[in-house]
């Protein structure tokens, strides 16, 4: 599902240049569950971004579902992150002025689906996540564990095969965290490919396999 | 057509109205102060030319002097007139003159229905009209050719006259007595802008054919006699040979500055013009640099909200929105909120010039305020600031959402 061979990540800023990543290789394949670890500064959050085509490689080959992702452009990466892949973000980033039913129909608007399926799917979403009622209210009415179900309905919008969550619970109180947690361990059970970013040992023991970074390679 | 998108555009566009709403009031505000100055100030140059040409257009006014240098052995303070004839010896040695007529007035009693007056009675022909911006009112005229052949008893009276003895009546086709002779009125001098003139106001004066003057005055001179050039560059000209033909004739030296009264108004318009085209400049002066402080405020306003919506940006290119679909919507929104505000701010000043129009000038004592009541909006300056404004707009909104769908998603979603 997810193939990464050797991937290199530098940035250039001025004169200086830092390598987040030194040659990542990494297999994932299909109906996984994994979890990446590693202090701060390791390359988890370039890695994640590399993944989820947000960031392109330095050097080094990414294969995502039998696909080079190196060859696409701007607009065809759009259109992976559009059906491929859901995001779920550790500060949730919802639109802020957009209600909860407005935030999980965009991604289901940029792939151009008809109004009527568009209405379908978003109230399918809302009731999966337990939020049909608050379908009106904006992200600042919502507590931050209604947030992040609202994001995770987002994500799963168009169906995408794999799910990546950068530190999902970084921003909830336990309880919260642990609903999270239930959701994306129900979506794996049911088939999606996840990858999960974490801190948390607790959090990283649901996953499959736990890979961990350090100083932007896998060890 | 799809307009899931456009559909959708318009539903973030209303959300962010509040938002937005700063920036539609700089462009409604900025439109209305620059529509509003430049027709203030074009109102005002065109008053001043209305009034400039209240006594006549192209106009050349010639009356009798009083020599200052001796010539040919006579001796300097003769008293120099213009005779009758003059008119015809003028007219056939200078071909260069399209109208000519001649004017002679006295003070006189006039009375209607034993109202009395003293006012100045003018003599003259029918072209005196088109020489002396004298238009009359609906239902009446002015002098014609047959009043003068035939010597009619006819009068057109100004219409501070036909207030003073007529009151509301119309005096079209009623009598009035001059030096106790009736007249008839055949028409009423439409009210103008006049701000310079002999004797007074031309609403204040009676007009009656230059034969009939003659019947009740029988002067042999005239005191005025009016010209119009064929075109306005050749009035220097007639000038000079009107000076000389009669320089010739009542035998003074041409150079003598007081042996005619010359008043010229193509001259004096030509120094007018050069008030009114420094008005101009002025306020071009100082609409464009209005526009240029008006301009700097707005697309500030529009570069930091789109500035601000970096982060937006990279929200939706993180789902799967792709560049032109963020371009597109930042262009609409643009586009809208541009038209929104010009469309108000062009609303408002025209209602307010067309209010400050309506209000009445007083004739009668001609002031500040007939320069002030009058503004015009200028289509030619609307459509140039909206070229100007709108364009500046456009790369100020528009710029920075283009730069933002140009980045990795990544870097924009980490903008705060």
């Amino acid at each position: 599902m997810i193939e990464l061979q050797s991937i290199k990540k530098v940035y250039t800023m001025g004169s200086q240049s830092l390598e987040a990543l030194r040659g990542v290789t990494l297999k994932v394949e299909q109906g996984e569950f994994i979890s990446i670890m590693g202090p701060s500064g390791s390359g988890k959050s370039t890695l994640m971004n590399i993944i989820g085509c947000l960031d392109t490689p330095s050097a080094g080959n990414y294969i995502l579902d039998g696909d080079k992702v190196a060859g696409l452009s701007f607009d065809q990466l759009a259109a992976v992150r559009n059906r491929k892949i859901g995001f779920v973000f550790q500060n949730f980033n919802l639109l802020p002025y957009a209600t909860s039913w407005e935030n999980v129909e965009l991604p289901l608007l940029f792939d151009g689906k008809s109004a009527r399926r568009r209405r379908e799917r978003v109230v399918e979403l809302l009731n999966a996540v337990g939020l049909y009622d608050w379908r009106s209210h904006r992200p600042s009415e919502l507590s931050g564990g209604q947030q992040q179900r609202i994001a995770l309905a987002r994500a799963l919008a168009n169906d995408p095969p794999i799910l990546l969550a950068d530190e999902p619970t970084g921003n909830l109180d336990s309880k919260s965290g642990e609903e999270i947690m239930d959701i994306l361990t129900k979506l794996w059970k049911e088939g999606r490919t996840i990858v999960m970013v974490t801190h948390n040992d607790h959090i990283s023991a649901r996953s499959q396999r736990i890979i961990r970074l350090f100083d932007g390679l896998v060890v | 057509m799809n307009l899931t998108l456009p559909r959708f555009f318009w539903s973030e566009y209303r959300k962010r109205r509040k938002k937005a709403s700063l920036i539609t009031f700089a462009l409604f505000w900025g439109t209305l102060s620059i529509l509003l100055l430049m027709a203030f100030g074009q109102g005002m140059s065109t008053q001043f030319q209305v009034s400039f040409k209240g006594l006549g257009e192209t106009l050349i006014m010639i009356s009798g002097g009083q020599t200052s240098l001796t010539y040919e052995g006579l001796p300097k303070g003769r008293a120099i007139r213009v005779y009758r004839d003059d008119v015809a010896y003028l007219r056939e040695r200078i071909p260069e003159i399209l109208r000519i007529v001649p004017e002679s007035y006295n003070g006189w009693p006039v009375s209607v229905g034993g109202k009395e007056l003293n006012r100045n009675v003018h003599g003259t022909t029918a072209d005196f009209a088109v020489l002396r911006s004298q238009i009359a009112r609906m239902g009446g005229r002015f002098l014609n050719d047959d009043d003068n052949a035939l010597g009619r008893k006819v009068a057109f009276i100004g219409w501070k006259v036909a207030q003073d003895l007529f009151g509301v009546s119309d005096p079209v086709g009623q009598h009035v007595i001059i030096n106790r002779i009736p007249f008839t009125v055949v028409g009423v001098l439409q009210k103008k802008i006049q701000d310079s003139m002999y004797q007074g106001p031309d609403a204040d004066q009676i007009y009656v054919p230059f034969t009939s003057f003659l019947m009740i005055d029988n002067q042999p001179y005239v005191d005025r006699i009016h010209i119009q050039p064929k075109t306005g560059d050749e009035s220097l000209l007639i000038e000079e040979r009107a000076k000389v033909l009669l320089g010739r004739k009542y035998r003074f030296d041409p150079k003598d500055r007081y042996a005619l009264g010359i008043w010229n108004t193509i001259e004096d318009s030509k120094e007018g013009l050069a008030v009114f085209r420094g008005i101009e400049i002025f306020l071009g002066v100082v609409g464009a640099l209005t526009l240029l402080i008006g301009a700097v405020g707005v697309t500030n306003l529009m570069y930091a909200v789109a500035k601000e919506r970096t982060k937006e940006i990279g929200i939706k290119l993180a789902i799967g929105a792709r560049r032109r679909v963020i371009v597109q919507q930042f262009l609409l929104e643009t586009v809208f909120i541009f038209a929104k505000g010009t469309f108000w701010g062009f609303i408002t000043a025209f209602n307010i010039v067309s209010l400050i129009r309506l209000a009445p000038i007083n004739y009668d004592s001609f002031g500040i305020e007939a320069y002030l009541l009058r503004p015009e909006i200028s289509f030619q300056i609307f459509v140039a600031y909206m070229i100007i404004l709108g364009a500046l707009v456009f790369l100020s909104g528009i710029f920075p959402a283009w730069r933002a769908s140009r980045l990795n998603p990544i870097e924009s979603l980490r903008y705060e």
